[in-house]
């Protein structure tokens, strides 16, 4: 797309509407209300119905992990720090010796990107920026990736949550800031930091299994009651609302990994991002259409490879395993895995050996559907200093993260009469690594 | 004899990369460094502009460098032990000494000896002249008490040779006899080890010196105190000593003014004071009276110190670190 | 900014009989609009009503009293109200009863509270706290131009800290933002849209209007936690064909305001300046104001004749979306030429209206809930509900966080000893300290297009904090202690939903605490939290 598409996000679309003038704004409000309960009584394309067993996971390695002791590593440069590199199983393609385990692998499943130019080396502002896909602008709360996704892939009335997100560690965790933004509370996360298990899912000690039931009958019926004469959205949505809490109260039993094998827990492994993996794969197992399971902290500003000689094997490990659990249950076609952050790592070395803040040219990866397995997308020169080729910023990669869940980047939300894409206009997806 | 803690810097001869560890041949001015570069230099200080001359051979940091006989032997990252001759840098032999990396190498006293220390958690003795591998010595955990890989970071011998002391990241000392391979004390140390649980969920710290007191009756084990902010070498340059033999620790000091890890520790020949040298951000050098368990005199290092070389005196200091290698020196 | 069209008188007359079914005669359209003196809620009738002619939709009736004294208590002090509240209105004959009302609330301190509550939600929007400066605002009625002017102004005359400053300090060191956050929330503009090239919506708005609305603010700095204007700094921009312009002071109008030359100061002077601000700052002092400010400027241009309908129309689309739930123009921030609002005459009206009586906001939302349209149903018993924006039936509106609050904790709490304070004050006193706020930090502010989250939905069935606050005491211990189930319905529907139940009603509940004799008081509880959670109570309606 051309400067021309990015007129369409402001413009034509609106113009024509005002043109209609005021007997149009009420179409205009209706267009905004598909991002609401409407969408229940919408019959779902062909396309989407096939797009609604789509699921992602993203691994969210917070405080930014250093590119260079994990995918794109400079051995024997000034800044390669003291780490080697390994061959893997995609001929020509050399990673950080800390990641045997996908090194082996990498052919399988995973696709490397090694060009992200993001431009903000703020903890807050790169997070909001690598969990949004683009800025704040426009005076707009844009939701987050993975509000959109539980809107794109998960279903109205579903059963299970839409959106899950781990964060345990407490450092960085409100920077990201998760949320739906305009496209409503509805397809806001459930956040879980301390406790691995949904919040309010289990019944009061006070009441009975039947009382519980049946004064949510009554509260049903008074509210239907209520809503009669009254159809307009809000109002429904609470009632979908409460319609949700049995299946939901039900789902409980997806964050207990014991009724998982031993030897399911010991691929895993007992660290908590381990186990966290382990209760994402459960989650898009029933359904859930995307988790983030949040690995923090690894902002290395002092000592960056003894940090990094704890995390990344731990991230190798955990990674692999769940890769290799998706794809023998046969859910990795239709499972994407992204490794992401709010940045990478410098390439320079302080003086207490530590890497800080870079958004200029590090790198993600994204594994299972729809992704081009063993493929690895631009360059960084020498130095790992700059993109040598193929530079792209979040929209870009948000764009290629939509395209391998076979969602259209292009389409838009509207909020009241502004058109919004998914992201912004003109930018399009990485190709190259897209199966 | 007075403890020299006027400390004063003389110049500093800029190198690239990161010097990591130091060597001097005997009581010349000769030195020998290891560098981020994988690289082994000779530098002849005594020169105004000293010439630095390249040994190649590592595919990786070189962290540790002794210098035993005629021979220089370096270690790094890349698992491997290199013999030279001091004279002329000539390659001697290539040893895989490791499964992982080398995070330091020492020559006994006598020079017979050269210990190396890895994060496969190992610490073997080499005959410095053959370079016959002649003992393993095997007393630490291969993984931190949460569960990651550990680090053996240093080792040092006694004065008279008899002992060895290794110690790793979450504080375990081990004294070792260099005769039998037996374990002749083990103790912990751990407050050199920050482990953050919640807020970050990694480790810093460990223990990164050790020096033996002349007599050899204490152990002097350095490192960085407690940190806050994981993320950072944010916390007090530390210094333990032990009874080694009853496992006693005898003082404990935070420095009051210096942060970061306290990378060297040589005792004065009486015994009476200690140096620190490391660093984070910067760098230090401070004294302590190693009787009476207090600072005295310090100075800021102007860089973060990795390594020092020095005689039996500190007339002349020789500091290896992050922008190259600085010459100070010490007096009463 | 055109936002007139031609009024069809000819049509409208031609209709009126077809639909004047639902629109009473003293209502009916008349063939004169009100006079410029006219009360606003006629004003507010007057244009509505010849909208629903012209759209040949008539009106739903008239809310029952209970509901309309619901309304009024959310809007106006921001709680249900008490069920004596409701049955005083309902006993009292006299024919100015609403207004009576109304005047009431509008002087009282929960008016305060509650609005300096929305207001902060609305122009403060989450960055930043302006709380206690609208409080001490709003008690004394202070006229709407004289807060824009303290906020713009930085005003420090406040308490330390909880000043009109806070809006501007929050957002300063990003001027983009402070502009447009300025736009939006006093002009009902976003202006964003202009930065990177001319607005696509809005053919009379270029870039320059963006970078000019910046301009306004781009010599705003903060130092030692004050903000400051320096005397100089330019703008320049970088326009679609890659010129360099400097930008004008230029307001969203279009109108250029001429200002003094000043050259840009040398390093040294600069340095000077450096040191002479960390010099106040330490001492805790504000930098001195500069001789010519462009923030007054704005001020000035922006409540000047000529150009003051922009700013006085925001506030009125503002406050008309808070109690109707859908303003005159949609969205709230894309009030432009090429958005016309479908009631330009009674935005227009509204805003003359407010300019001509000194920004005074307790009179237009007087007027606003005094009005027939506010006091519309919110049940549409024909087959196809029309769109809000024709203002024919009332919207229900989801409960802000402090209204939902504030309205469980009454609803729930003991109230048996109002029945003996006589004193009117004394009791509002009484039941305003029944209407606790805590736990409103459970509920999510609402937006347009709001949707209810299950997270809400879970936390009410099963959290502890629900059941302790709400379930364990007050209401449901009174209710377990009435021996009639008859008694004991009525009593948990009048306490929570402010109305007496139907029949049916009764009959229902009644079955479902017959069904429970051995465990009574957990039936109570049952009950409470079936009304409590119900979408009748989570709404305003």
């Amino acid at each position: 797309m051309t400067r021309a598409g990015h007129h369409r996000l402001c413009g034509s679309d609106v113009h024509r509407r005002a043109f209609l003038g005021a007997a149009a704004a009420g179409a205009a409000a209706l267009v905004g209300d598909v991002t609401g309960i409407r969408i229940l009584s919408q019959p779902a394309l062909a396309s989407e119905l096939r797009r609604n067993d789509r699921r992602c996971i993203l691994l969210w390695l917070a405080g930014g992990a250093s590119q260079l002791e994990t995918w794109d590593p400079k051995p024997g440069r000034p800044t390669g720090g003291p780490f080697l590199d390994i061959g893997t199983s995609v001929p020509g393609v050399r990673i950080s010796e800390l990641m045997p385990k996908m090194a082996a692998n990498l052919h399988r499943h995973t696709a490397i990107i090694r060009s992200l130019n993001t431009g903000n080396g703020d903890h807050g502002g790169g997070s909001e920026l690598m969990m949004r896909g683009r800025g704040r602008e426009g005076g707009l709360a844009y939701p987050d990736l993975g509000a959109m996704l539980a809107r794109e892939l998960g279903q109205a009335d579903s059963q299970v949550p839409d959106y899950v997100s781990f964060y345990s560690e407490t450092e960085g965790r409100n920077f990201s800031r998760l949320s739906a933004g305009f496209l409503g509370s509805r397809y806001n996360p459930i956040e879980l930091t301390d406790k691995m298990a949904l919040p309010d899912v289990e019944r009061l000690e006070s009441i009975g299994e039947l009382d519980h039931r049946e004064r949510a009958d009554l509260r049903a019926l008074w509210s239907k009651r209520f809503a009669r004469g009254r159809d307009v959205s809000a109002v429904s949505s609470h009632n979908v609302a409460y319609e949700r809490v049995r299946g939901l109260m039900a789902s409980d039993k997806l964050f207990d990994i014991s009724t998982e094998s031993q030897a399911t827990r010991d691929k895993y492994g007992p660290t908590q991002f381990g186990e966290q993996a382990l209760i994402a794969r459960r989650l898009v197992e029933a359904g859930v259409p995307f988790v983030r399971v949040a690995r923090a902290w690894w902002d290395s500003h002092g000592q960056n490879f003894e940090t990094h000689q704890e995390l990344t094997p731990e991230l190798d490990h955990v990674m692999n395993a769940l890769l290799d659990d998706l794809a023998e249950r046969g859910m990795l076609e239709n499972t994407l895995v992204v490794t992401l952050a709010e940045f990478g790592r410098t390439p320079n070395i302080n003086a207490s050996l530590g890497r800080d803040h870079f958004a200029r040219a590090w790198s993600s990866t994204l594994s299972g559907c729809g992704v081009k397995a063993g493929s690895v997308y631009g360059r960084t020169d020498d130095d790992g200093q700059h993109v040598a080729d193929g530079e792209i910023g979040a929209g870009e990669l948000f764009a290629t993260i939509f395209q391998a869940l076979g969602i259209d980047h292009e389409k838009e939300y509207h909020v009241g009469a502004r058109p919004i894409p998914l992201v912004n206009p003109g930018i399009v997806p990485v190709e190259e690594v897209l199966a | 004899m007075a403890i020299p803690t006027n400390i004063k810097h003389v110049r500093t001869i800029n190198r690239p990369g990161i010097t990591l560890c130091i060597a001097r041949e005997g009581e010349s001015e000769r030195v020998f460094t290891g560098s981020s570069d994988a690289k082994v230099y000779a530098l002849d200080m005594a020169q105004e502009k000293p010439e630095a001359v390249a040994y190649e051979g590592h595919a990786s940091y070189v962290t540790g460098v002794a210098v035993a006989g005629k021979h220089i032997v370096s270690g790094g990252y890349d698992r491997k032990l290199i013999w030279r001759e001091t004279d002329g840098g000539k390659l001697v032999r290539t040893v895989d000494a490791h499964e992982k990396w080398i995070r330091a190498v020492v020559a006994s006293p006598d020079g017979s000896l050269i210990a190396s220390v890895a994060d496969d958690m190992v610490c073997k003795l080499w005959n410095a002249e053959s370079g016959d591998l002649i003992r393993e010595l095997r007393g630490h955990e291969q993984l931190t008490p949460h569960h990651f890989p550990s680090m053996l970071f240093t080792c040092a011998f006694s004065r008279d040779g008899k002992y060895l002391a290794t110690a790793d990241k979450p504080g375990h000392v081990v004294v070792w006899d260099v005769a039998s391979g037996e374990q002749a004390a083990a103790f912990d140390s751990p407050e050199h080890y920050t482990w953050d649980p919640r807020q970050r969920r990694h480790s810093i710290g460990g223990v990164r010196s050790l020096a033996f007191s002349p007599d050899g009756e204490r152990l002097a084990v350095g490192g960085i105190a407690k940190i806050g902010n994981v993320d950072h070498l944010d916390g007090k340059a530390l210094v333990h000593s032990f009874d080694w033999r009853k496992a006693e620790r005898t003082f404990a000091l935070e420095h009051p003014r210096h942060k970061g890890l306290v990378n060297e520790l040589r005792y004065t020949a009486d015994g009476e004071g200690l140096l620190a040298a490391g660093g984070s951000g910067g760098g230090f050098f401070f004294w302590l009276d190693a009787k009476e368990n207090k600072p005295l005199g310090d100075e800021d290092a102007k860089m973060h110190v990795h390594g020092v070389a020095c005689g039996e005196g500190f007339a002349k200091v020789y500091a290896a670190g992050h922008n190259g290698v600085a010459v100070w020196e010490m007096t009463a | 900014m055109a936002y007139r069209r031609p009024y069809r008188m000819a049509v409208v007359l031609a209709l009126l009989p077809l639909v004047l079914a639902g629109v009473s005669a003293s209502r009916a359209v008349g063939v004169e609009p009100p006079a410029a003196d006219a009360a606003v809620e006629r004003v507010i009738d007057h244009y509505l009503d010849a909208g629903l002619v012209e759209r040949q939709t008539p009106p739903a009736t008239q809310t029952a009293d209970e509901t309309l004294v619901r309304r009024l208590a959310l809007d106006l002090i921001g709680r249900i109200p008490a069920a004596v509240e409701v049955r005083d209105y309902l006993a009292d004959e006299s024919p100015e009863k609403r207004a009576a009302l109304v005047d009431r609330w509008l002087g009282s301190p929960e008016y305060v509270e509650h609005q300096a509550t929305m207001f902060n939600a609305m122009i403060a929007d989450g960055e930043g706290d302006l709380k206690t400066y609208l409080q001490a605002a709003l008690a004394e009625n202070r006229s709407w131009d004289q807060v824009f002017r303290e906020i713009v102004l930085a005003d420090r005359s406040g308490d330390a800290g909880r000043d009109a400053q806070d809006f501007l300090r929050r957002r300063v060191r990003d001027i983009d933002v402070l502009a447009n956050d300025v736009s939006v929330a006093f002009f009902g503009v976003n202006i964003t849209c202009a930065k990177c090239h001319d607005h696509p919506l809005v053919d009379d708005w270029k870039q320059d209007h963006f970078y000019g609305m910046k301009s306004f603010f781009s010599r705003t700095f903060e130092t030692g936690g004050f903000v400051g204007e320096r005397e100089y700094g330019q703008i320049k921009f970088t326009n679609t064909t890659g010129t360099e312009r400097e930008a004008k002071l230029m307001f969203l109008t279009g109108v250029v305001i001429d200002e003094p030359q000043r050259d840009e100061p040398s390093k040294d002077e600069r340095k000077r300046e450096d040191e002479r601000l960390k010099e106040l700052a330490k001492k805790k002092e504000p930098p001195p104001p500069p001789e010519f400010s462009r923030r007054a400027q704005l001020v000035e241009t922006a409540l000047a004749e000529g150009q003051r309908a922009m700013f006085a129309r925001a506030i009125v689309n503002r406050l008309w979306y808070q109690y109707f739930g859908q303003g005159l123009v949609m969205p709230l921030d894309q009030m432009h030429s090429a958005n016309p609002s479908p009631h330009p005459e009674l935005l227009d009206a509204l805003a003359d209206d407010l300019i001509s009586h000194g920004y005074d906001l307790r009179r237009l939302v007087r007027g606003i809930v005094m009005s027939q349209a506010y006091s519309r149903d919110s049940r549409w018993e024909g087959d196809q509900r029309p769109d809000a924006e024709a203002f024919a039936v009332a919207q229900p509106k989801p409960l802000t966080p402090t209204q939902m609050a504030r309205s469980m904790s009454l609803a729930t709490a003991d109230t048996e000893s109002l029945a003996s304070v006589d004193d009117a004050d004394e009791r509002a006193k009484r039941i305003a300290s029944l209407a606790k706020t805590q736990n409103a930090d459970l509920f999510e502010q609402p937006g347009v297009d709001f949707q209810i989250s299950a997270n809400e939905a879970l936390l009410l069935s099963n959290s502890e904090r629900i059941e302790k606050n709400y379930l364990s005491g007050g209401l449901v211990k009174q209710l377990a202690k009435i021996e009639d189930a008859r008694e004991l319905v009525t009593r948990a529907v009048w306490s929570v939903l402010s109305r007496a139940p139907s029949e049916e009603e009764i009959e229902l509940l009644e079955g479902y605490v017959s069904t429970r004799e051995d465990r009574r008081e957990q039936a109570c509880g049952q009950l409470v939290w079936a009304l409590l959670a119900s979408s009748e109570f989570r709404f305003n309606h």
